[in-house]
């Protein structure tokens, strides 16, 4: 089948502003639009930017929006999007660098801002710090995030305001606050009820479509906003 | 293995207001069901037409049954709805002056601004409080 994408560009060094260009492409409905990106690159347009790394839905590197809605292209099958024009942008609310490639650091500045480590000042056992299942299960969503930044890319309040965490922020606090075996609740709770915090969701539901780990962010952030309301962790 | 620590609850103003907007929110709709149940009992399926039975629901206030059949105003205006009409006024107005602020501060992103709106809001907030509690009271 032949599929027609279209493609922002935006190269700092030669564009005064972006702009859309337009390639036709020959593909398999199985493809992914990370193949038809390569596609470009490599036979139509070697200055065509993206980032990409594993190519299998584990490193989050290549997370675009794909028709208007935030996805990983490596993911995406063409069949899936249910036409053969598809257009492909880079992520909003990030500063684009070149083409599909955004600035991502404002979005780790957050990421780090909430203490995303184990906080533990105990001696260590002499084996390892032990844990029930049940426990483990408490965070267990919230261990699947690969830091695609799909989430907070698709959160207006992000869009509004950067200074917002944003989803993904909140969701690496959260495996960490409900971890039992780790004591550094306290200071991520505050961090996380300021006036950039957790206050600032309101509950659109786009980080959860947007997510390709399929974690409940917006439940996660409850579970956060619930833990800063009762003071408690159960 | 210690206990975790977790900051205590209840003293943090963005935490404060995003309850209040939930529980005024709630509240609103609770007084307002209160109203339209208080009319019905009062007569109002006899004595007015739906559209001054809806004026009243959401702000019960007896200058809005004036001009309808009731035979009496007396039971439309005594403390009791003019208490309901001042919790009304203030769900309604700090709901709404809260829910402006979020909107500004998520649009405006100085501290400067944000103080500076944040007072504007403020003083216009307790002008709606005064004149809303001035227009129930002398009525």
């Amino acid at each position: 089948m032949q599929v027609t994408l279209k493609i922002f560009r935006y190269n700092p060094e030669t564009d005064k502003k972006p702009h859309y260009e337009t390639y036709r492409v020959e593909a398999e409905p199985t493809d992914r639009v990370l193949d038809l990106l390569e596609k470009v690159k490599g036979q139509q347009d070697g200055t065509l930017t993206f980032r990409r790394s594993c190519a299998h839905g584990v490193c989050g590197s290549d997370a675009m929006r794909i028709n208007g809605m935030n996805r990983l292209a490596c993911k995406v099958l063409i069949q899936d999007l249910g036409t053969d024009h598809i257009t492909v942008e880079p992520l909003l609310g990030l500063p684009t660098v070149k083409d599909l490639v955004v600035d991502m650091e404002p979005f780790f500045e957050h990421y780090r801002s909430v203490k995303p480590f184990f906080i533990n000042n105990d001696p260590p056992p002499q084996k390892e710090r032990l844990q029930s299942p049940e426990e483990r299960e408490r965070f267990d969503d919230t261990t699947k995030c690969i830091l695609c930044a799909a989430c907070t890319t698709s959160c207006p309040s992000f869009w509004l305001d950067d200074q917002y965490v944003g989803p993904a922020a909140i969701v690496n606090a959260h495996r960490f606050i409900f971890d039992s075996r780790d004591q550094g609740a306290e200071e991520r709770l505050k961090i996380l009820a300021d006036q950039f915090g957790v206050f600032r969701c309101h509950t659109i539901f786009n980080c959860t479509l947007a997510c390709p780990r399929e974690i409940q962010i917006t439940k996660a952030i409850g579970e956060v906003r619930k833990a800063i309301a009762t003071g408690r962790l159960d | 293995m210690k206990p975790r620590k977790v900051p205590t609850p209840g003293w943090n103003f963005e935490y404060l207001m995003w309850l209040f907007t939930r529980i005024s929110g709630a509240a609103m709709v609770l007084l307002a069901l209160i109203g339209f149940v208080g009319a019905l009992v009062m007569g109002a399926r006899y004595h007015m037409d739906l559209g001054t039975l809806l004026r009243w629901t959401f702000f019960p206030n007896p200058n809005h049954v004036l001009n309808s059949d009731i035979p009496d105003i007396a039971p439309w205006a005594n403390a009791y709805w003019q208490i309901m009409q001042l919790a009304l006024v203030f769900f309604g107005a700090t709901h709404g002056f809260n829910g402006l602020r979020l909107v500004l501060e998520e649009y405006i992103h100085s501290w400067g601004w944000h103080m500076f709106l944040r007072l504007v809001l403020m003083v216009l907030w307790l002008i709606t409080l005064g004149a809303g509690f001035f227009l129930v009271l002398t009525s």
